[in-house]
Parts: C-alpha cells; structure tokens; sequence
C-alpha cells in the first residue's frame, strides 16, 4: 500500500492506517522538532502536538503537498509560537549583517563532515552553537538548508516574504558559519 | 562614461551566502563567480559555509521507544502499535 492509500484509508477513520501514518513519519518529526527546539522534551511536545494536528485535519489533507512538507509547517510555525511565548532568552542581534562578513577572519577548516556524526563533542559544539540562533532564522536556516525546501516553500510555510527568508538565511549562513569558525578554523588567519 | 565597479571579497562572500545552493550560473553571477574561481580567500569562505550546513545535516536525533509509546498514547492510537 503506497503513501497515498494509506491517508485515503486514515480519512476514513481507519485508525491503523493513521497509526501507520504516525510511525512512518515520527522519526522525521522529531528529530526536525529536536534541530530547532534544541530541548527533548520541546521536541516531544512539538511532535505530539503535530501529530494531533494531522490527526484532527486529515480530513482536509487534499495532497497538493507531501504530506512531510505540511507536518514540516506546523513543527515549524509550533516551535516559532513557543519560542514567541518564552521572551526570558535574549539572542544575539543580527540586524548588523555587514558585521557577519569580515574577510579577515577567513581560515581554511579542518573538518571531514563524513566522520562528524561519530564525535560526541563536537555534536555538544553544534548544540551551542545553534542555540545562540534566534528561533526565526534556526527555522528558516532548517527548512531551506536541511530540509531543502526552496526559498518560495520556506516563505509560504512560515508566512515570509521571499526577500525576507532570503535576508534571514544569508545572516544565520553567516552566523553559524562565525561561531563555528573558532573550532574548526586553522589557528593561522589568510 | 560608465564607471568601473570593482569586486571585493566582501561581495563575493555576501553573494556565497545569498545563493548557496542556487544557479551561480546566471548571468548576473558571472561576475561574481569568475572572482571567487581565483581567489582562495572566498574559496575557503565558499567551503566554510558549505560544511556549516552540511554538519547540521549530519546533526541526527533518533526517537526513542519511549517517546515513541508516549506519543501513540497521547494520540488515542496505542492498541494500533
């Protein structure tokens, strides 16, 4: 049974083609809830909510989109609405972005991202790091960088502008680009 | 008279981070892409930001079977598992 089959028989109220639907698409949930939340149970609580929001609205799931893009939307828009509703974390401003390019901070980086998955502390280094993102560029630095959803997608999921997700993707490339540059660069600057 | 506008690597790294991922052969990149094709600065800026994304694709984290019982319970759907 393809993917489709499976959401006609879940808009009929089959029950286990939505448990289906739930098991194929929780691992891809969670852990794009956990790249942005940063915080497991942030993200179990995003998917959760995700999940009921499929479940209450799969009956007006026409299938002009994959369903993985839709559930990307509301994991994006739900971490966006908890991140707005917890103002006590004060990030660091971007709104300077000819601060973000110095040309003399430029190093060649001693990195081989095929063996990165394998070093626990650089992954904690990766967990700082984006955690000093402000949640509105971590989301549109997720979706159009890891996701790969284009600029035009990105705009429409999260309700931007195109200019607007494109001024914030350039900035948080820019951003995490800086941070991580004291840990991978070579020490001697160009 | 038309001026001549020289190209810094300041442009070219604003650039890197606008189209990453884009055509950089349209036309109007041309320019851009000739200076970062022989300058090793905006190279290693070029692969600096690759590899950014890159090892936050990597940045992989699994679901675990009690988050996975949790979320079937919270939905109403654990006799389905």
């Amino acid at each position: 049974m393809n993917e489709n089959e499976i959401i006609a028989k879940a808009q009929k109220g089959d029950r286990a083609a939505l448990s289906k639907l739930v098991k194929m698409y929780e691992q891809t949930v969670y852990n794009f809830a956990y790249k942005i939340c940063r915080d497991k149970e942030k993200a179990e609580h995003t998917m959760q909510e995700t999940f009921l929001s499929m479940v209450k609205s799969i009956n007006q799931f026409s299938g002009k989109s994959k369903l993985s893009t839709w559930l990307y939307t509301v994991v994006s828009n739900h971490c966006l609405m908890m991140a707005r509703s917890n103002k006590k974390h004060a990030y660091i401003s971007l709104d300077d972005e000819s601060a973000l390019i110095d040309p003399k901070n430029i190093t060649d980086w001693d990195i081989a991202p095929d063996k990165f998955a394998e070093n626990k502390e650089l992954g904690g280094i990766l967990d700082e790091v984006i955690k000093k993102l402000a949640p509105e560029y971590r989301v549109v630095f997720m979706l159009r960088d890891i996701q790969g959803f284009s600029t035009e997608e990105t705009a429409e999921a999260i309700g931007l502008s195109v200019p607007a997700v494109k001024s914030r993707l350039h900035r948080a490339r820019a951003f995490l680009r800086n941070e991580l540059n004291s840990t991978f660069g070579y020490e001697k600057r160009l | 008279m038309k001026k001549d506008y020289k190209i810094t690597c300041k442009d070219v790294m604003n650039h890197i981070c606008d189209t990453l991922g884009e055509d950089l052969n349209s036309p109007t990149c041309t320019t851009l892409k000739s200076h970062l094709d022989s300058c090793e600065s905006c190279q290693k800026y070029y692969k600096s930001i690759s590899h950014t994304i890159l090892v936050y694709k990597k940045d992989e984290w699994e679901i675990s079977s009690d988050t996975h019982n949790k979320l079937l319970d919270f939905l109403g759907l654990e006799d389905c598992d």
